[in-house]
């Protein structure tokens, strides 16, 4: 099932401001009798600056889809543009390189370098990327996120809803075109989540990048330009919010 | 690409910073491989430097000539002189009596001249530096003081002289070359040595003449110039850059043992590295998707943890080298009774350096595989939670390992003293880890083929060795190299046992004794008989000479002498009979005819005889006295060379030496209450003989064994503490799956002690499966050490060994069971929110 955008009545135009283009994406796992379809065929257009919740039950294919957006994993058919870059036809090594400064990821369970300071973790991409001043931009961009108190402090030391902060602001450092949000909310409880949701929609306003964000609450979707649901491998509803 | 090397390196730095704890084990093996060869390489370079710097002093001057049973003819002094300044001494054993009779003791008698020593100092206890004592007096060491129970200014006598005990010996500086001494040493001048009456024609005495030469002159060079003016003088040459050669072939064969583990230590501190690095950047896997996710590639990965892992390792490595060059420091102090020479100590770079390098390029071919798996970790696997496909190393890694492998080679090569031996140990390791790793393979997979036991902690025993993660191939590996060095240890200590037990086998006589005069020896064997009616007493001839021929090949003119062929080496003891020695039989060719009269005959012993490369009517000279007798080899003999009666390997008709001066020797067999009633009786009678208490030998040659079993002890149980560091390591390597495994039996309603009995079956089945593997491989190793290294008799008490390695076996268990402890302890609602 193909389901187009339904702002998109004039292509031409849109490409130009689209930061995510998937065409007949597909993902399977393993050979021969366990071989497993995760993704059965996925067009999608997503506008710069849009903010997306990408919705589905266990198992429809959600983490799958970001991961290839976002430039982990490589699709097994199909093509992915994203800001630009040609991610189809990158290896694993390229499309690291190519994340640098177009991609921002947060994870359901932060995944902070526990070895590092808060400012270290932030200031991490940065120093990948090659970037002047990496420790200046953490800081700042830790203390838009009000832990500008916090920069010396160890993952071990901050709290849930502080470690996640931390991976926002990881992400955001850099001033990616798209924010990848996987289940961010997923390990805090429901007041720090909404505090952590508040943060990143503020951020993603603040820098005007394009937020797709995977979840199980409606309310979340909601807040968001565009709702996309996943089942079995396919978008079964795109719609606005 | 440095502003790549420049991110890596600060990533690296920060991740690391302070802490190594999931790196211990490649500190702790690495530190311990290469402490063990620092200190090895330090005290060997020590103990040689000393030989060499001190070779004058230790041979007594530049050249030493050395002749056996006579004195330097007139014309052979005249050429001695002419070559440089000279000095003379005499040595032979001799019986040293207190005047009243009532105490003997056998001797080391050493006569000198007035120019002794020309090197080094001759020093007595009250720090005198001395020269030859005057003709009556005598300076002796302080074990003569206490076994006569002298003190200074008493009187001893030798043979027919008496002199008073003037000085105590201090330091005697050619004491190393003069090589091992029957009984503790009395030093007086030549004419005091003469006036004893001892040195007779015949009798057994060795006449030294050191050279001091111009400093222009080569050592060597003048030693074959003499040997060449006097082709006939049966002299045994030394220089000063080799002055001790027993006490170097020691050091050497010591050396090559030491080096020896050394290496096993380094290549089981591979394996620690390799299991150390391999379970660190497990742990690292989560850190190295989250840099992958933020923009890291794999060769960014790469240089990341090498960087980490090389600074560990350099630090390691720094330690062992601090600790390994301070060694030989506390080795000095606690142990330097027991070394041949006690150097000085000093800071050795090459031995330091070399070591380092080992440990490094040990670290690199250890620690590339595990690398080069992790940095293929996928970034998505965080994601899917996967995070442990660990994938194929790649080629360039492949690469690198082969060059850091022929580096180690090129290493052992370009530095052992014996680069064939060390590249074979690091080839023969090499295939011990192959066989291991195969072997883990193999009981992996027999494990996932053997029908599963209905008994439920059998079970879960059994697919413990094969499921996915399963550390069955290290563990196999960790726990095959412990048992491997406990079966080793325990064959080389019961083969050590063995051989100081059967020094002095049962039927061994009670005294050597020498220099008995040829015409006395009837009167020998009454006297004997008056102390003792049962005493058995079997008199030999005895006589020394040099092989200067054999096969028609002159032995000067031999470059290399032929391997094991130690007969050629020097003046030996000959003797003739007509009847077929004690302790020898025939195995080719036939003993000469009673009365046989015809051309010099000789029977040789079969062992030499093959090293010189001998047949049946071969050519043989030999020179007694300065005359050379050319003789045709008749037969050869098996000689029982452990029944502790004289043996020789030269043994001719009585028509070929009976009229050579000589004196006898017997052994006397008697009742062990009659020993020292004998030894008080028979030097009185005949005052130039020595007695050779055959108990006092066995418990020096004893005693020597045991110091030398106990280094061999104390130097391979640092091989077993990296065995067991590496175990350990094996088993923390595992310890997050069993982590696992029993929270979850622990949910199921499993007790602690059903989830240790699952472990310790588990540890059981691979101990027993490899105590086979262990006690071969350790046979073998144990066998090389005494059969190859030491050139003794391989005689393991398999009782013992086996045991040992039952010992070892329930050991290693033992650890392993201790490091399931935390296991056991994991709190399951904790352990479930951490997994």
């Amino acid at each position: 099932m193909i389901q187009k955008n339904a702002a998109s009545s004039d292509a031409a135009a849109v490409e130009s401001h689209i930061a995510i283009a998937a065409r007949n994406v597909t993902l399977s796992l393993g050979e021969g009798k366990a071989r497993v379809d995760i993704l059965r065929g996925i067009d999608l257009q997503i506008e710069e600056g849009t903010t997306v919740a990408l919705l589905g039950p266990s198992g429809s294919g959600k983490s799958s889809l970001m991961a290839i957006l976002s430039g982990l994993e490589r699709a097994s058919g199909g093509e992915v543009n994203i800001a630009g870059a040609d991610f189809g036809t990158m290896n694993e090594d390229q499309l690291a390189v190519a994340r640098r400064g177009r991609v921002g990821i947060v994870l359901q369970a932060f995944h902070l370098l526990p070895t590092m300071t808060a400012l270290e973790n932030v200031a991490v991409p940065l120093e990948l990327d090659g970037q002047a001043d990496p420790f200046g931009i953490a800081a700042k961009e830790l203390t838009s996120v009000g832990l500008g108190d916090r920069l010396g402090h160890y993952p071990t030391q901050l709290s849930g809803g502080e470690q996640q902060r931390v991976a926002i602001a990881r992400a955001m450092a850099s001033r990616p075109t798209i924010i990848f949000a996987d289940e961010p909310t997923g390990n805090l409880d429901g007041t720090t989540g909404e505090k952590v949701i508040a943060l990143l929609f503020d951020r993603q306003k603040a820098t005007a990048a394009t937020l797709l964000i995977i979840t199980h609450d409606p309310e979340l979707a909601k807040r968001c330009d565009r709702i996309i649901e996943l089942r079995d491998g396919l978008i079964e509803r795109d719609s606005a919010a | 690409m440095s502003a790549e090397l420049g991110k890596a390196w600060t990533i690296a730095r920060r991740d690391l910073r302070g802490r190594f704890v999931g790196l211990r084990l490649l500190i702790v093996c690495l530190f311990l491989g290469v402490a063990t060869l620092a200190a090895i390489g330090s005290l060997t370079d020590a103990i040689t430097e000393e030989l060499a710097n001190r070779g004058q002093a230790i041979l007594g001057g530049d050249l030493e000539i050395a002749v056996a049973q006579r004195e330097a003819t007139i014309a052979e002094l005249a050429a001695l002189k002419q070559s440089g300044t000279l000095s003379e001494t005499l040595r032979m054993q001799a019986m040293a009596r207190l005047p009243d009779g009532s105490d003997t003791q056998l001797v080391e008698l050493k006569g000198v001249d007035g120019a002794y020593p020309l090197y080094g100092n001759f020093t007595l206890e009250n720090g005198q530096r001395v020269s030859a004592p005057g003709p009556q007096e005598i300076y002796v060491t302080p074990a003569l003081m206490q076994r006569l129970a002298l003190t200074s200014g008493d009187q001893i006598d030798f043979g027919e002289a008496r002199f008073t005990v003037s000085g105590i010996i201090a330091e005697e500086p050619d004491r190393l070359s003069e090589g091992l001494s029957l009984g503790p040493v009395a030093i007086t001048s030549l004419e005091g040595l003469r006036a004893t009456k001892l040195i007779q024609p015949g009798s057994l005495f060795e006449s030294k003449y050191r050279l001091k030469l111009p400093e222009t002159a080569v050592p060597r060079e003048t030693g074959g110039r003499l040997s060449e003016q006097f082709p006939n003088a049966s002299w045994e040459v030394k220089t000063r850059d080799d002055g001790a050669p027993s006490t170097r072939r020691f050091i050497e064969r010591m050396g090559q043992f030491l080096t020896l583990v050394g290496l096993a230590s380094l290549v089981i501190a591979g394996i620690g590295v390799g299991n150390g690095v391999a379970s660190y950047l497990r742990g690292k896997q989560g850190a190295i998707a989250t840099l992958k996710i933020l923009g890291a590639d794999s060769a960014m990965i790469f240089r990341i943890y090498l960087f980490q892992i090389m600074t560990v390792a350099l630090g390691a490595v720094a330690l062992g080298l601090v600790i390994g060059a301070l060694a030989p420091l506390a080795i000095i102090q606690i142990a330097g009774d027991v070394l041949p020479i006690k150097p000085e100590f000093a800071v050795y770079p090459l031995p330091l350096l070399v070591s380092a390098l080992y440990g490094l390029l040990i670290a690199v071919i250890f620690a590339l595989p595990p690398l080069s798996r992790a940095k293929t970790i996928p970034a998505a696997g965080i994601i899917r939670g996967e995070g442990k496909s660990w994938r194929q190393i790649d080629r360039q890694s492949w690469i690198g390992v082969g060059l850091a492998i022929a580096a180690i080679i090129a290493l052992a090569l370009g530095t052992a003293n014996e680069p064939l031996f060390s590249a074979s140990f690091i080839g023969a390791a090499a295939a011990i880890l192959l066989l291991l790793t195969a072997l883990g393979a193999l009981i992996r997979w027999l494990a996932s083929k053997a029908p599963r036991p209905k008994q439920p902690l059998l079970r879960l025993a059994l697919t413990s060795l094969h499921r996915p993660g399963a550390q069955t191939g290290q563990l196999v590996v960790a726990l095959g190299l412990g048992l491997t060095l406990f079966a080793t240890l325990a064959a080389i200590q019961t083969s050590l046992t063995n051989e100081i037990r059967s020094t002095v086998p049962r039927d061994a006589p009670s005294f050597f004794v020498l220099d008995i005069p040829v015409e006395r020896a009837d009167e020998f064997r009454s006297k004997v008989a008056e102390t003792s009616k049962a005493a058995e007493v079997n008199i030999v001839p005895t006589l020394r000479g040099t092989i200067t021929e054999f096969r028609g090949q002159r032995v000067s003119e031999l470059e290399t002498l032929p391997e094991g062929a130690w007969v050629l080496r020097g003046d030996r003891g000959l003797t003739y009979s007509a009847i077929i020695p004690e302790g020898s039989e025939i195995v080719e060719g036939e003993w000469w005819p009673k009365g046989y009269d015809g051309p010099p005959l000789v029977s040789v012993d079969e062992e030499q005889g093959a090293a010189m490369g001998l047949k049946i009517g071969d050519s043989l000279t030999v020179s007694l006295l300065g005359v050379e007798i050319p003789a045709k080899v008749a037969s050869f003999r098996k000689v029982n060379w452990r029944n502790f009666g004289f043996n020789y390997v030269l043994v001719f008709p009585p028509s070929v030496l009976a009229n050579v001066p000589h004196n006898v020797a017997a052994t006397i067999q008697l009742e062990t209450a009659k020993e020292d009633s004998l030894l008080s009786t028979l030097p009185k009678e005949f005052p130039s003989i020595s007695m050779v208490k055959v108990k006092e030998i066995a418990s020096q040659i004893g005693d020597i064994l045991d110091q030398m079993a106990t280094a061999i002890a104390a130097a391979a149980s640092i091989a077993i503490f990296s065995g067991i560091a590496v175990l350990i390591g094996a088993i923390a390597a595992s310890r997050q799956a069993r982590v696992y495994d029993s929270v979850i039996l622990k949910l199921l309603g499993a007790t602690r002690t059903q989830i240790l009995t699952v472990q310790a079956i588990e540890y059981a089945l691979l101990a027993f499966l490899l105590s086979a593997v262990a006690l071969g491989l350790g046979l073998f190793a144990g066998w090389f050490v005494i059969t190859q290294i030491f050139e003794f008799t391989w005689q393991p008490d398999w009782g013992i060994v086996l045991l040992t390695l039952g010992i070892g076996a329930v050991a290693t268990l033992g650890i392993g069971l201790l490091g399931s402890i935390p296991v056991l302890s994991a709190k399951p609602a904790r352990a479930l929110r951490e997994l």
